[in-house]
Parts: C-alpha cells; structure tokens; sequence
C-alpha cells in the first residue's frame, strides 16, 4: 500500500488496459477472465484535502488507511490492490467504470443509479458510510440563516453525487428547485475555496464544509441531522459485475476485509481513534467528531444491506427519476448480492454487532 | 490523381455541384444512420455512445421549456461584450503601436508577454481576483479577442507594400495624407482578420471560462451533462457549440467579403 | 547608446514599471498580499518547488503528454491529410464531416474523451492528439492540392505508381506546409496540455499545479504556474520557428 499513488506506474498500466477494454466493449461482448485478476483497483468517490490519497468517514476509508485489504489478500500473493481517489467523486467513478477502468468503488446512492440508469453493470455488496448528513456552509460574515434564503443566491454544488439528490430534496421541503438558485457546479476543494473568498453565497457539501467550519473560514447554517431523515445520503461499496463474476474469492476476501474495518468503525471504544485515522485524509479530527456527533458509530458505520436498505434505494431510484436527474428507470431489483457480505459477518462471528430494520424501519430482532 | 478506377457515381461525385454536396453529407448520413442503429441494438454501452435521436430529444427539451434559449443567449451575450472590449482595445493599442514606433518600442515586449500566456492560464489568476461573476467572464474573453485584434491592427499599419511608400512618397503625401489614404485603408483587411481571429478567440475562451466557473451557458450544459452521465445533452451542447461558433465566424467572412468587394469599388474611385 | 540598445531599454521600462508597482502594492498592503504577493515570495516558492518539490517532475509529466500528443497528433493528421490531398473521392466524402467536427471548440471534447477514455493519462493524450491533429490534417491537405501542375505532369511522365506520387510527388510538395501544420500543432498540443489537467483526473502536472494554487489560495503556485506556461510555450513557439526555418531552408 503506498501513501502517495504512484502516478509513474499508474498511467502506463491505465492507457493499455483502457485501449484493450474499449476495444472488447467495442466487441459488445463482457471480458471474461481465465485466471484471478492480478490487481484489484478500488476507488474512493472523494479524496483528501490537497489531493492527499486518504480518504475518511466510512469503514472502508479505514481499511484503506490501516491496510485490511492488503491483510487479508495475503494468501493471494498475485494479486495487489491499487487504490484510487476520485476528485471528481462519483460523477468520475462511473466514468472509471465505464471504461473499465475500476473494479470496486466507494460511492454514493445517485451516482450510482445513475451508472445503473445508464447500463453500467454493477453489483451493490455492502453499505459503506451509509445514513451521512448533509450541510449548508455560508461565509462568516453572511446573512443567509437557512435554506429558505437561497433564493436567487450564488449556491455551490457538486452535482451528480449523493449530495445533488439529498439537496434536491431539501429544496423540494422548502418549495425551491435548483433553477431558483444560481447553482455552480464545484467539487469539494474548489467550493471551499470559493466559500472562503466569498466568490459564493452558499455551499452544499459535507466533509469540506465542516472542515472550514472547524478552521472557523465559514459557518454552518444547516444540517439534515435531525431533519427529515428522508435527506440521509446512503453510500456502499459497488463492484463491476464482471469482476465480481470472475473473481469471486477475491470480491469475498475485500468484503471480509471491509466488514472488519466496519466492526472496528462501530465500537464505540474505537471513537476517538477513528476520528485520528481518518484525519490522514487531512481534514481535521474535529471534523468528523462533528459529523458523527449525536450518532451511534453502529449506525453510520453498518455494513448490512437489510429490507429497510434495498428501501431507501428503491426510493432514491425513484425521487431520483421524479426529479428528472436520471431519464431511463433504474430498478434495485437483482442490484443487490449480500452473499459476500453475509459470508463475511458469518465467519467474523459479527451477527449481533449491527441492528437490521425491516422494510418500514423498524427494528428486527437479533439473530 | 488518386483513384485509378473511376467508377460512375464516384465519376458524377467528383465533377458535379450537386454530386459535391451530396457527397459530403454522405459520410455524416452515414454515421448518424450507424450511430441510431448501433444504439437501438445496444452495440455498444449507452454510456459510450446514446441514441441521436436522445441527443434531439435532450435538445428539444430544454428548447421546449426556454432553458436551452436562455444558455444559447447568456453565452452568446458574454461573447459579444467581451469581444467588443477586446476589440476596441485591440485596435486602440494596435493602432497606437503601428503608427508610432515609440509607442511600439515601449509596449511590444510588455505585450508579448502577456501574448504569450494561454488564456487558460490566465483564468485562475483572474478568478482569484475578480471571482467567479460575470466580469471574469467578459475579462477573460477580452483578453482572448484583444491580443489577435491588437498583432493584426499592429501589422496591418505596418506591412504596407513597399512600393505604395515610394508612390506615396514620389507623391509626396503629407503625413496625415499617408495615413488616410495609404496605411489606414491598406489595414481594413488585416484588421478585419483581426477580427475573426479574435471573435474565434473569444469564442473558445468563452467555453473555457464556462466549463470553469459558471452557472448557465453552453459551457454549463457540458458540465451538467458529463456530471449527471448526460451523453445525449453533452454531444447536444457540443453540436450547438460547434454550430454557433462557425455561424459567428461564416457571418464575419460574409462581411469580409462585403468589405472587400467595397474595397474594390472605394480604390476604383480613388484611382479615377 | 546605439539605437537598438535605446529601443531595448525602452521595452523594459513597462515590465520594470509594473513589477515595481506590484512590488510596492504587496509590501505596502495596499493590495491584498494573498493576491499579489511579494515577488520574492514567489521567487521562493518557485526555488523550493524545483529543489524539494515536484516542479521539475511536473514539468516533465506536462511536456511528455505534450510530446505524445503531439506525436500522435502528427502522424494521424499527416496520415488523414495525404488522404484527403490524394484522392478526390475521399476529399469529398470525408472533408466536410471533418470541417464540421473542426468547428467544435475543441475543450468542448474534453467531457466526451473523459466519458470514452476515464481517467489516467490516456485521456489526456487524447485530448492532446485532437487538438494537434487538425492543424496537420488541414496543411498537409492543402500542400497536397497546391502541387504544382507541372510537377504532376512530371510524375505522369515517368508513369509514377500510386505509392511513389505520394512518397515522391506529394509529401515533398506538401513538406513547407506541413511543417507549418507541425508549428501550429505544437502551439495547440501545449495549450491542449494544459487543458487537460485542468479538466480532467488530478494528477502531476503544471496545469494541476495552477489549479492547486488557486484552490489552496496560494497565489505563488498560480503566478509562477502562468510564468512556467509562458516561458514554455515561448520556447516551443521559438524552436519550432527555428526547426521551420532549418528544414524549410533547403527548399528551393
């Protein structure tokens, strides 16, 4: 595993690879794979400030930083793991896999929908950084003290990630759409820039807002903590359907890694740790003791897919054609492939260690 | 030339008007034809290449609710002020450097320096500045249409032919007769380049400056769309892209045309 | 003072002038110094980058893209070019489809080449290839049909096969203005270069250099970015001229 990516062997690998693949996708005819992958790519749809190769706030951001994959593929000795970080978060991942570029992905809820709206193959094989909030982040010295001011207002977002739908949303409660703003589209580094040098009224956004808030360069105007909890943005780990296909002991032993790292996410004891590992990313601690407060880590950090998740994407798959941000339907059906992820729980012993809910929400039983 | 075996259409297409044209809307006919059949039976991906007729569709819709107007119109209106600022500055310091050698010996090096930096380099620089609103924009596609506007001006005064100097000379032209009737008439062509040139300028810096840092315009639509994984709305906002930047520059060579046949006349006159 | 030597002088009093102001409007606060700072900020910034940073690395990762786009770009364009000099029927069906695509500015490409080829520097080099292949493409044409008549008549007198005309007849005809298309290629491939790392993934890069300073709000990185970019783009512009000039000289 290695701190800095490096970009000298990347790009090589990347061009020939993207070359042959095109030209068998050009071949309408999915690649299948004799022989177990030598290298695993996994992406991350976000990236750490300054383009620092860390990513934070969900299990599997821990088991890239402390090394849960490379662990566990130990007794695979021909296979590596190269991992990515996508500035252009999700949008950037469906385009790394439509070009068969990546093989698993840390994403969230639209972007993926939206691959799946527009054929990509995929399978969902765990929740990751699941039930996340969403903030409104204003200049220090702004008047605007909640959603209902954006109007006409210069509002950054990141469209076409988790938090597009979320805020999609949000206005829809408060009777605004997107075209009653003046929306800028902005990734996390260059929204933060902007909220700093006043460029822009508002910005939507999660982790790089708090940051700035917790260097106090903006104020936090809003959260969906506590709102509704139809504005949780839902977020998993998602894999090529191809690879995992043709490699199903590798897909296991990543899933099992993960479910690791999540058992380690949601111990309370672990809570402060937790915060300190994911400060690699190099937003601060006290940006995610904030977004994680009032929460259990047990909640945010499940990496079960249960009745009450295939419902929240059944009904994000939905709002998300209602609001015209996909054009083709994406069904949920078949998407999901909990067989990994129950495999995993079964052989950690980790079928108490996180609540299932029922299709409406309501607390199951423990095993 | 070329193909050995001439075979009858290929005959016609070669010799004939209409075979010409025709012949040239062969190929992309052809590509379209492909491109909807390979979509309709999913040859390849729909996220490597949607349907043309999703890419109609896309347009229609935004053209339908007035959104499409609206970015046509923001962008086309940020174009055309930037351009008249760069332009007229152009031809002021373009003219001030043709006519005075002073004038050139102290702002050339200056210029080139600022020539000689893309606008795309120029960009941040000035967002970092003036932010993300409007006067960024008009100041970044001033500056693409200024440098053009100003070479050409400059080079315009200053490339008359030889042989007119003397003529003037022999005739012994005072200094205002010289620039009226010899160097300022001799630039209309080389000015009306400038122009062009920098009215296509403009227009490449308009989209660059849009897909940086804006809220609507054809720029805006390429982000949104490669954003939401909108190939249709993506290759509709190239296509439009594509097509308002050569009517721009196919209005200007139509004017050209114009001045030169004017030109013509104007000299004609002169001579008589 | 002989007279060149006054009229050079006279060229850096403007440059000596503004980086004067902008000197003392930096120390003096009267603007912002995160947005003009000193310039032996930036002077330090630019010597720290290349002794402990990745300023050279990043130089050379931006001119290789450069280079294999260009490259790229050459060869497709001269390839396309022969094409359309050479045979009529392929003049008439392909060139006006090319003239169309031409007139998309060619960033417009960048979200398409992104969607086609991902992330990495494929993508980039392909950007850089479009934006170099059409400068060549069109010279190479257009050299091709300005041939003139009598040395066609030349090469049907010594009954030319069809590769002989283009490797004797043709591509030596079109030679001054392919060099030309060359020229213009390399000015459009490093703007092209730049481009892309603005546009697509992150990664080492002078362009990702300038977009780093602004959103750090390190205005250094940006300045000394555009400088880079200048000087660069300066020295290509020069030694293709040069290179022009060199293999044009033979010619009669």
């Amino acid at each position: 595993m290695s701190d800095k990516t490096e970009w000298s062997t990347v790009p090589r690998r990347l061009g020939r690879r993207a070359f042959a693949t095109l030209a068998a996708a050009s071949l309408a005819a999915p690649a299948v794979h004799a022989a177990p992958a030598a290298e695993i790519r996994i992406g991350f749809a976000s990236i750490g400030i300054d383009n620092r190769q860390f990513a934070g706030g969900s299990a599997a951001a821990i088991a890239h930083a402390e090394g849960y994959v490379e662990r566990e593929l130990k007794e695979v000795p021909a296979t590596k793991v190269s991992w990515f970080f996508f500035k252009g978060a999700g949008p950037a991942v469906n385009e790394a896999f439509a070009t068969e570029q990546l093989d698993i992905a840390i994403q969230g809820d639209l972007p993926e929908v939206v691959g799946r709206a527009n054929g990509l193959k995929t399978r969902q094989l765990m929740a990751n950084g699941a039930h996340a909030p969403t903030y409104l982040a204003v200049p220090p010295d702004s008047t605007i003290a909640g959603v209902d001011d954006l109007r006409g207002k210069k509002v950054a977002l990141f469209r076409g990630t988790n938090n597009h739908l979320a805020v999609v949303k949000l206005l829809a409660a408060h009777h605004l759409t997107e075209r009653d703003l003046q929306v800028f589209n902005m990734d996390e580094a260059t929204s933060s820039a902007a909220l700093v040098a006043n460029d822009i009224d508002a910005a939507f956004g999660n982790y790089g807002t708090l940051d700035l808030a917790a260097r106090k360069l903006c104020k936090i105007v809003y959260s969906t903590k506590g709102d509704n909890r139809a504005f949780e943005r839902q977020a998993t780990v998602i894999a090529r359907e191809a690879f995992v296909a043709a490699n199903p002991e590798i897909t296991q032993r990543v899933i099992t890694a993960f479910v690791r790292a999540a058992d380690f996410a949601s111990q309370e004891k672990n809570r402060e740790a937790l915060f300190q590992i994911w400060a690699r990313s190099g937003r601060t601690a006290d940006t995610y003791r904030a977004d994680f407060a009032d929460q259990t880590l047990a909640y945010r950090n499940s990496p079960l897919i249960d009745d009450f998740f295939v419902e929240q994407y059944r009904v994000q798959a939905a709002q998300a054609k209602d609001y015209g941000l996909i054009r083709h339907p994406a069904t949920v059906d078949g998407w999901f492939d909990t067989s990994f992820l129950h495999a995993a729980v079964k052989q950690l012993g980790l079928a108490q260690a996180w609540t299932r809910y029922d299709k409406d929400g309501n607390k199951l039983p423990a095993i | 030339m070329g193909t050995t075996v001439l075979t009858a259409p290929a005959g016609w297409m070669l010799s004939s008007a209409l075979g010409r044209v025709l012949a040239g809307l062969l190929l992309p006919v052809a590509l379209v034809v492909l491109w909807q059949v390979a979509a309709q039976h999913a040859w390849l991906p729909p996220q490597i290449l949607p349907a043309p007729v999703d890419v109609w569709n896309s347009g229609a819709d935004l053209f339908r609710t007035g959104d499409l107007q609206g970015h046509v119109a923001i962008s086309l209106l940020r174009v055309v002020e930037g351009f008249a600022v760069g332009a007229a500055l152009g031809l002021a310091l373009g003219v001030a450097m043709g006519l005075s050698p002073l004038v050139e010996d102290y702002v050339r090096p200056l210029f080139t320096a600022v020539a000689q930096i893309p606008s795309l380099g120029w960009i941040p620089f000035l967002m970092m500045i003036f932010g993300i609103g409007e006067t960024l924009k008009i100041i970044v596609i001033a500056k693409a249409a200024f440098v053009p506007m100003t070479l050409n001006t400059f080079s315009g005064l200053r490339d008359v032919p030889a042989d007119f100097v003397e003529v003037a000379r022999a005739l012994r032209f005072t200094r205002w007769q010289m620039l009226t009737r010899l160097m300022l008439p001799g630039a209309v062509a080389p000015i009306f380049t400038g122009i062009r040139y920098g009215l296509t300028h403009a227009w490449l810096a308009l989209v660059a400056v849009e897909l940086l840092a804006s809220s609507e315009g054809l720029g805006y639509l390429l982000v949104y769309g490669r954003q939401m994984f909108w190939l249709d709305t993506v290759i509709m906002a190239m296509v439009l892209i594509g097509v308002i930047g050569f009517m721009l520059d196919k209005g200007l060579e139509l004017v050209e045309r114009r001045l030169q046949r004017w030109q013509v006349t104007q000299s004609e006159s002169v001579a008589a | 003072m002989t007279e060149r030597l006054r009229r050079a002088a006279r060229g850096l009093v403007l440059p000596v002038l503004c980086l004067a102001a902008w000197e003392a409007a930096s120390r003096s606060h009267l603007v912002d110094p995160r947005i003009l700072p000193p310039l032996e900020s930036v002077g330090a910034t630019a010597a720290t980058s290349l002794l402990h940073g990745t300023l050279a690395f990043d130089l050379l990762v931006s001119l290789a893209r450069d280079m294999a786009g260009f490259v790229g770009g050459t060869i497709v364009g001269a390839a396309l070019g022969i094409l359309l000099g050479v045979s009529g029927i392929a003049e008439r069906l392909v060139l006006p489809t090319f003239n169309g695509l031409r007139q998309i500015a060619i960033l417009a490409w960048i979200p398409l080449i992104s969607l086609w080829f991902g992330f990495g520097d494929t993508a980039k080099v392909m950007f850089i290839l479009l934006s170099a292949f059409v400068p060549v493409t069109l010279n190479t044409y257009q050299g091709i049909r300005s041939t003139p008549a009598d040395l066609r008549e030349v090469a049907t007198a010594l009954r030319f096969t069809w590769l002989q005309r283009v490797t004797r007849l043709f591509v030596p005809a079109a030679l001054p203005s392919m060099v030309t298309g060359m020229h213009l290629a390399l000015i459009y491939s490093w703007v092209a270069a730049i481009g892309s790392e603005y546009f697509m993934t992150v990664g080492p890069g002078i362009g990702g250099l300038i977009i780093s300073g602004r959103e750090r709000f390190d205005m250094d990185l940006v300045l000394l970015g555009m400088l880079l970019l200048g000087i660069v783009g300066f020295a290509i512009n020069r030694t293709a001229s040069v290179l022009e000039t060199r293999l044009l000289r033979w010619r009669p």
